[in-house]
C-alpha cells in the first residue's frame, strides 16, 4: 500500500465564465477517511466533487488519485476514473438495461472480468445493498431509494479505491433517505474511502472523519465533526448551521 | 397495463369529452362522412361521364401478365428503396458522429454536408447522377443512378434525427458511463446510442417512407420501378386514370404498413419502459 493520499487536490481553480467557482482548493483524503463536504447551494461543493474524476475540467492546479496525476483525456483518464466510484444525485442508472446488467456492464466491458463471475459478484453486491430481489427488473420499476442503492452497487462492482457521493439523497422522498444513508454508513464502517457532498447533517455528525465547509468556491473551514458542529470557527459557518437548524 | 385499448398520447393530453362534446363529435363525424361520400360519388360520376369506367381502361388488369409487370416494378422499387435506405442510414450515422465530434474540422465538414444535403432537392441530385456523373466517365446502372441520389438527399435529415436522439439522452447517462471507466467511444456505443435509437425509430421509418416516395423519380433515369412500369402500361393501354389509381393504392398500402410498423415499435418501447 502506498503512503499517498487516495485523493489529493492542489491549488485547484475553476471558472464558469465570469463565475469563480473553485478558489485555490487544497484537499487530501487519506485511505479509509470519510470526508463530508457541506455548504450552501452554489458554494461549489458539487463542482469540487465532480472535478475529482474530471467530469468537470479545471483551469489550473492538479488532482492526484493515489499519487497519480489525473490526465486530460484518453485511456489513462478512463482507467483512473474506473478506480473512483461515483454516485449521482439523479442515480443515472442505465434505463435500457436490467439492474443486474447495470452492475455487470462496466466490470465486463472495462475490467474484462468473465461474465459469469461478474454476475455472481453483482448479485452479491445487490444483495448487500438490499435490492437482490430486484436484479431482473429495469430501473424504472424500482423506487428511488432502491435505484440509488443499485447505483451504489454498480459503483462498488469496480472495486474502487474511493467513492464520491454527489448529493446522493437530494432527489429522494424523505422516507427513502434513511435506507441509502444506512448503506453509506455501512460502507464507511468497512473502511471505504469516501468523499460525500450532502445536506444530511446527522450523517455528517455520525459518520464523517472530517467535515469541510465550503462557501463561494472556497474551503472556509475543516475539522472533526464534533468541533465543527459544536464550535464552528467562521461566522459564515455559524450562520449556515443556524439557518439549517431554524427550519 | 390496461387490458382494453392501449392509451394514446391524446388520453394524456386532453380530458375525456363530456356528453355535449360527444354529441358535437357525432354530428361532426356524420357531416364529414356525408361530405366524403358526396365527394367520392362526384368523382366516380365524373369518371363515368368522361368514360373512365369503360371496360377498355380496366380489362387489362384481369391479365396476369399485367400484374407480373407491376410486380416486377414493385420489386425494383423495394430494392431501390431498401438499398437507398441502407446507404442513407449508414451515411447519416457517420455524419452524426462527425457532427458530434470534438475535432473542429470534422464537425464543420459534417455540419456543412448535412446542411447541403438537406437544402438541395432530390431531383437536382438525380439530375447530377443522370447528366453530370456520366460525363466524368463513370458508368452507373440505372439502379444506382436513382438509389445514390435518393440516399444522399435523405442522409442529412437522418443525421440530424440521429443527433437529436443522442442529445435527448440525459447528460447523466454519459457521466455515469464515464465515471465507470468507459471511454467516450464505449460510452457512446454501449450507453448513449442504444437509448437514442429507441427515440428515433419512428423518425427513421418516416424517413424510409420519404425514401420510398423519392424512388418514384426513377423514371427519369429509366430505372424500371413501379412508377416507370406504370407509365409503360399507360402508354400501351392509353389508361392513365385507372393505372395511376391502382399504383397509388399500392404505394398507400406500403406506406401505411410502414407507419403501422413504426407505431407498433414505438408502442412496444414505451410499454417496456413503464412496464
Amino acid at each position: 500500500m502506498s503512503e499517498h493520499p487516495v485523493i489529493e487536490l492542489r491549488h485547484v481553480e475553476k471558472h464558469f465564465g465570469e463565475l469563480h467557482v473553485l478558489k485555490d482548493i487544497n484537499l487530501s483524503v487519506a485511505r479509509g477517511e470519510v470526508v463530508v463536504v457541506i455548504g450552501p447551494s452554489g458554494s461549489g461543493k458539487s463542482t469540487l466533487c465532480r472535478t475529482i474524476n474530471r467530469l468537470e475540467t479545471i483551469d489550473s492546479g492538479e488532482i492526484r488519485i493515489d499519487g497519480e496525476r489525473i490526465p486530460r483525456e484518453g485511456k489513462n483518464l478512463a482507467r483512473l476514473r474506473s478506480q473512483i466510484g461515483m454516485v449521482f444525485q439523479s442515480f443515472n442508472l442505465f434505463p435500457h438495461r436490467t439492474v443486474l446488467d447495470n452492475v455487470t456492464i462496466a466490470p465486463v466491458d472495462v475490467l474484462r472480468i468473465p461474465k459469469k463471475q461478474a454476475r455472481e459478484e453483482a448479485l452479491r453486491l445487490l444483495e448487500r445493498v438490499g435490492v437482490g430481489d430486484q436484479a431482473r427488473k429495469v430501473p424504472a420499476q424500482l423506487s428511488g431509494g432502491q435505484q440509488q442503492r443499485a447505483a451504489i452497487a454498480r459503483a462498488l462492482a469496480m472495486h474502487p479505491k474511493a467513492m464520491l457521493f454527489d448529493e446522493p439523497t437530494s432527489a429522494l422522498d424523505p422516507e427513502m433517505i434513511g435506507e441509502v444513508l444506512n448503506v453509506m454508513t455501512e460502507l464507511a464502517r468497512e473502511g471505504m474511502t469516501m468523499l460525500v457532498v450532502t445536506h444530511e447533517m446527522n450523517f455528517a455528525r455520525r459518520v464523517a472523519s472530517r467535515v469541510i465547509f465550503m462557501e463561494n468556491g472556497s474551503i472556509l473551514e475543516e475539522g472533526s465533526p464534533e468541533s465543527f458542529f459544536t464550535h464552528p470557527q467562521t461566522q459564515r459557518a455559524q450562520a449556515f448551521l443556524q439557518s439549517i437548524q431554524d427550519h | 397495463m390496461s387490458k382494453t385499448k392501449k392509451p394514446s398520447i391524446r388520453d394524456y393530453l386532453y380530458e375525456p369529452p363530456g356528453p355535449r362534446t360527444r354529441t358535437w363529435i357525432r354530428v361532426g363525424t356524420a357531416l364529414a362522412l356525408g361530405l366524403i361520400a358526396a365527394l367520392v360519388y362526384a368523382v366516380i360520376h365524373q369518371f363515368a361521364v368522361t368514360g373512365q369506367l369503360k371496360a377498355k381502361y380496366w380489362s387489362f388488369f384481369s391479365r396476369w401478365t399485367t400484374w407480373r409487370f407491376i410486380g416486377q416494378g414493385l420489386l425494383t422499387t423495394v430494392e431501390v428503396a431498401l438499398t437507398a435506405a441502407a446507404i442513407t442510414f449508414a451515411a447519416g450515422f457517420l455524419l452524426m458522429r462527425g457532427r458530434l465530434s470534438r475535432h473542429a474540422i470534422l464537425w464543420r465538414l459534417s455540419a456543412g454536408l448535412i446542411s447541403f444535403t438537406r437544402g438541395v432537392p432530390t431531383l437536382l441530385f438525380i439530375y447530377f447522377f443522370f447528366l453530370v456523373v456520366p460525363r466524368t466517365g463513370v458508368k452507373l446502372s440505372a439502379f444506382w443512378k436513382i438509389a445514390l441520389p435518393v440516399a444522399i438527399s435523405a442522409c442529412g435529415v437522418v443525421a440530424e434525427a440521429f443527433r437529436g436522439g443522442v442529445n435527448a439522452v440525459p447528460r447523466g447517462q454519459r457521466e455515469a458511463a464515464l465515471s465507470l471507466g468507459m471511454t467516450e467511444r464505449r460510452a457512446f456505443y454501449r450507453i448513449l446510442f442504444p437509448q437514442a435509437f429507441r427515440y428515433i425509430i419512428p423518425t427513421l421509418i418516416a424517413e424510409l417512407v420519404i425514401v420510398l416516395k423519392d424512388t418514384t423519380f426513377a423514371y427519369i433515369v429509366s430505372c424500371a420501378d413501379l412508377m416507370q412500369n406504370a407509365r409503360v402500361l399507360i402508354s400501351n393501354y392509353d389508361a392513365l386514370v385507372s393505372t395511376y389509381l391502382v399504383v397509388a393504392v399500392i404505394y398507400i398500402l406500403i406506406n401505411y404498413g410502414l407507419n403501422r410498423l413504426s407505431e407498433n415499435l414505438a408502442g412496444r418501447e414505451s410499454r417496456r419502459k413503464t412496464a
